[in-house]
């Protein structure tokens, strides 16, 4: 098996030690690293299918997450000195009034998983936060999480206060469990996500179009 | 008919006068109706709501515990809390489980969790492991006994209640770390499993010794989300679902039933609850995809169920949309004399009081057999 398909096996498995070893040997094979790239993302991708599938659960993708994080961390000087830049960049965290963090960070591995920098703003995070955040990285995504029925209003004037700022382009999503596409319509969102595979093909799909 | 005869009657599937019920609230949601014109506690809430079942205590056995408690938390909280820092809204605690958490100071929410002392096998076997045997017994009899008094008093179904493996994990070793483990290391996982059921059982022993009765063991535990159990059946078989049984059997037993609580969609488990001998499951969350309306005509001979009226919908006041609901799954309920109402949650703080006078009316004019 070549390298490269050896990796996006690994990843598919979540074997990080395999994972590593792989890229490790396609950078010595002098390989392009935009390909090794590829490789990985491409098995990320097939996990976010299965997940969404049901085919695998939790787990299985917390360990292609871990697998991934770990051979992106080899890969990712080689890139920045290549000039490789990440596909998109967002920006991610849980509304003000929630501490909740295991949804937000699912979706922040499968994002980095798909080859975003990701910049996670935290839990609590206060709608002028996230407005700054906007205006200083430039984000192409800004995806907000609540858990609670309770703290979702707060999803609303996150939403608002990031449209008064002048980035009209970035895109805003939302998640988490008492979330719909209703909600997310109402409130002036650009999409909803039921899960965190869900959140990568949402954010492809808002930006192509 | 008292609570308790109605509920039996209801676990047996005999003729019984009306719906039994119960209801959770959000604490925010009693103070809210506290301030419109409900007046009372908790407890007033569940005599105007005619509550059929009662709980007795909580049993969370947890790694640090004792008289010196920082913080007063709910029962199933008890134990050391020890402040790292705080800020105005919230505080970092090192919890009875051994992990740094953050908590609100004055409102409820679930803890956002900063890390854990029980990162390892080695911590577990070595450190934390002989802590939670050492700690033995950690129910609080008394409290167990003065409500059992005050539960038969009311002619209620009285119920023992506790945590289960999944939600153990949770607090001491976290979800990612818990997760990733069941993959990589299954028998450190069934370890933690079986030393914590060994010590939910022991403890629920020492409970029945004071003399109590109790109907019920009413375990809670979040084994799924909106999508889908947080793991696949099959691992669910192999690693937890033994203990889950262990608990179901020693309920049956002691002459009790067992009802099982878990948030999410739990369709691709029914069958494994079934297996195990569940007999209720709890509260079957709409928004999740549950539906009594469809799990009474394939499930109601093997399985009650308690709760499914959507907190979200009740959360809109739209009391319309409230009739339909609990006419139409209140109707699938009595079809198979296996239902008993509760919120699919806690009742979150949006619903007013005088929404919930209509969601009791409604539960009046819809529950009658």
């Amino acid at each position: 098996m070549s390298f490269l398909l050896s990796l996006e096996e690994a990843v598919k498995q979540g074997n990080r030690n395999s994972a590593v070893s792989s890229v490790e040997d396609a950078l010595s094979a002098k390989l392009p690293p935009q390909d090794i790239l590829d490789a990985l993302v491409k098995g990320m991708d097939d996990v976010g299918r299965r997940f969404k599938a049901n085919a695998i659960f939790v787990p299985e993708v917390l360990i292609a997450a871990r697998a991934m994080k770990e051979s992106m961390a080899i890969l990712e000087p080689v890139l920045v000195a290549a000039g490789i830049q990440p596909e998109y960049t967002a920006v991610i965290g849980t509304v003000t009034g929630d501490l909740h963090d295991i949804g937000k960070n699912l979706v922040g591995m499968m994002w980095r998983g798909a080859n975003f920098k990701v910049i996670d703003l935290g839990t609590n995070v206060p709608p002028e936060k996230f407005a700054e955040a906007v205006v200083t990285h430039k984000p192409d995504i800004v995806g907000l999480s609540a858990l609670l029925t309770t703290t979702m209003p707060n999803m609303k004037i996150t939403v608002e206060a990031i449209r008064k700022t002048s980035d009209s382009r970035v895109k805003i999503v939302l998640g988490g469990a008492p979330v719909t596409q209703d909600y997310a319509d109402e409130i002036g969102a650009d999409g909803y996500a039921s899960d965190a595979a869900s959140a990568v093909d949402l954010v492809r799909k808002l930006i192509a179009s | 008919m008292n609570g308790q005869e109605r509920v039996n009657r209801m676990f047996a599937r005999q003729d019984h006068d009306r719906v039994p019920r119960f209801e959770q609230l959000w604490k925010e949601t009693l103070v809210r109706w506290q301030g419109e014109d409900f007046e009372g506690d908790l407890n007033d809430f569940l005599d105007l709501l005619d509550s059929d079942f009662h709980r007795l205590s909580m049993n969370w056995p947890a790694i640090y515990s004792g008289a010196s408690s920082v913080i007063e938390k709910d029962d199933f909280h008890k134990g050391e809390y020890l402040v790292i820092e705080e800020d105005d809204e919230t505080h970092v605690l090192r919890d009875p489980f051994g992990a740094t958490v953050r908590l609100w100071k004055n409102k409820s929410g679930t803890p956002e969790h900063l890390g854990f002392e029980c990162k390892t096998p080695e911590v577990w076997y070595q450190r934390f492991k002989p802590k939670l045997i050492e700690n033995g017994n950690q129910m609080n009899l008394e409290k167990i006994k003065e409500d059992y008094a005050i539960g038969r008093r009311a002619g209620r179904w009285c119920f023992l209640a506790g945590v289960e493996t999944f939600e153990f994990l949770r607090a001491i070793i976290g979800d990612e770390v818990g997760l990733m483990a069941m993959i990589e290391e299954p028998e450190w996982i069934q370890d933690i499993s079986r030393t914590f059921t060994d010590m939910l059982l022991m403890n629920f022993e020492a409970g029945l010794e004071i003399g109590i009765e109790p109907d019920g063991l009413w375990i809670f535990g979040d084994m799924a989300y909106n999508h889908s159990t947080v793991c696949s059946p099959k691992m669910y078989r192999e690693l937890i679902w033994p203990d889950h049984k262990r608990l179901v059997d020693w309920a049956h037993e002691h002459g009790m039933k067992f009802i099982y609580h878990t948030d999410g969609n739990i369709n691709n488990v029914l069958d494994l609850y079934v297996e195990a001998g569940f007999d209720c499951l709890q509260p079957l969350e709409a928004k999740a995809g549950m539906d009594v309306r469809k799990l009474c005509p394939i499930y109601g001979d093997r399985l009650a169920f308690l709760g499914n009226i959507n907190a979200q919908l009740m959360a809109t006041n739209d009391v319309d949309a409230l009739e339909e609901e609990i006419a139409t799954k209140f109707a699938a309920g009595k079809a198979a004399q296996n239902y008993a109402f509760h919120s699919d949650h806690s009742v979150p703080p949006q619903v007013s009081w005088q929404t919930y006078q209509e969601i009791i009316r409604l539960v009046d004019k819809y529950g009658s057999y």
